[in-house]
């Protein structure tokens, strides 16, 4: 937690809005980023990222002090994310994941090749069951240890170690090589 | 396997102890399969840590800010009409008057801000030709601007941009209240880079900016927007 990050939720609770922006730019792209993964969309991301921001502006008087910011703002953007994918589209497949992943072959250019691997990684985590894909995401993209995971998401360190491992089974069979090379 | 499994991916964790580690990675050298198992979950693994944060677009920021929600500090006392106003009333004036505000240059909130400024600063401008800025020309009329940055931990802070070429001296900002820095500055019709500058050496993008440009070494400048009447 950042030395400051007291005062300034402090400043932000006590009515001095202008004083957020300086919290929203600092979290922004972990927010973002995370709803990215969760959703595939950036479009939804950006909405479910400001509605968490918005959502925690509100709720700032509730934050407890002893716990980190960034651990209550991952844990509003995850709930965010399940509610926006409770209401959207049905969970998308295993069975589509091989046309997304095959949609395009190789290229020269390395700058649209590694765009191309980039959204196959994005649609091998959009083709995980949802509790999966927040475990691998926290876990792998976002780099958090399983204590701030179980703060996050409100289960135990076991039931994630479960979780992101069978995550990790699924991602190794779609993001094998010969498919990420444009032959599969 | 399955028990394999569980030991790779506890591997993967670094969860499994020196001995058991070692031991394991003993055996892959013996067990093609083993290895091809491991290999697999570990290019997985590196993939998706390698992927990087989607950083959030570059409006991000002042776009959260517009939406929130009034503070209680923002809003303004009303006062009766036939009842004299109270202390707390003229506290509601002053306040109307001086409390601190940053200006945001979309079309509607600058041409009212453009309409006061020319308005109230006009006549005291053509009165103290001795005010004019430097960062001013002749060929509009200027109007203030006013910049804004929450910064408690500073000790000094600066604005530099278009407006003053850069000069971090030009441009010292005001200390008010608990954090906030201020400065206000007359110009004249046009777009404008800036960025805030911390104890000298922190060069910071305005968080609440309009928009946003890239300076072309990896950073993005603070724009803002003042039009004409």
């Amino acid at each position: 937690m950042h030395t400051d990050e007291y005062t300034i939720i402090k400043e932000c609770a006590d009515g001095n809005k202008e004083a957020y922006a300086v919290l929203v730019e600092r979290y922004q792209d972990m927010i973002y980023n995370t709803a990215y993964r969760m959703l595939g969309d950036g479009e939804a991301a950006r909405d479910m990222a400001q509605e968490c921001f918005i959502s925690a502006y509100n709720s700032l008087k509730y934050f407890k002090c002893d716990s980190k910011f960034s651990t209550w703002l991952y844990s509003i953007a995850i709930n965010k994310c399940r509610d926006y994918l409770r209401c959207r589209r049905p969970h998308v497949q295993l069975d589509g994941i091989s046309e997304i992943m095959a949609c395009s072959g190789p290229t020269p250019d390395e700058e649209l090749h590694n765009k191309q691997v980039q959204d196959r990684i994005q649609a091998a985590l959009n083709a995980l069951p949802e509790s999966y894909r927040e475990a691998v995401v926290l876990k792998h993209i976002e780099g958090l240890d399983y204590k701030e995971m179980e703060g996050i998401l409100g289960v135990d360190a076991g039931a994630l170690k479960v979780r992101t491992h069978r995550g990790r089974e699924m991602l190794k069979r779609l993001l094998k090589e010969d498919s990420l090379d444009g032959r599969g | 396997m399955d028990g394999d499994r569980e030991l790779l991916h506890k591997l993967l964790d670094g969860e499994l102890p020196p001995e058991e580690a070692a031991a394991l990675m003993e055996r892959m050298n013996a067990e093609p399969l083993l290895r091809e198992e491991f290999d697999l979950l570990g290019r997985a693994v590196s993939l998706l840590e390698n992927s990087g944060r989607k950083a959030a677009p570059l409006s991000f920021t002042p776009e959260v800010m517009r939406a929130l929600p009034e503070g209680t500090k923002e809003s303004l006392p009303r006062t009766s009409r036939g009842r004299l106003p109270s202390r707390n009333d003229w506290k509601g004036f002053r306040d109307f008057f001086f409390r601190e505000r940053m200006v945001r240059w979309n079309m509607a909130a600058a041409l009212a801000t453009v309409f006061l400024a020319v308005v109230i600063l006009g006549g005291v401008l053509s009165y103290r030709k001795d005010m004019q800025s430097p960062y001013s020309n002749s060929s509009g009329s200027a109007v203030t601007a006013r910049f804004k940055f929450y910064s408690p931990d500073a000790k000094r802070v600066s604005i530099a941009g278009d407006f003053n070429k850069w000069n971090i001296d030009e441009g010292t900002m005001k200390r008010r209240g608990k954090g906030t820095w201020t400065i206000e500055i007359p110009l004249t019709p046009g777009a404008y880079n800036y960025m805030f500058v911390v104890d000298g050496d922190v060069w910071v993008t305005d968080p609440e900016a309009e928009a946003y440009r890239d300076d072309g070494f990896g950073y993005k400048n603070s724009v803002v927007r003042v039009n004409s009447l």
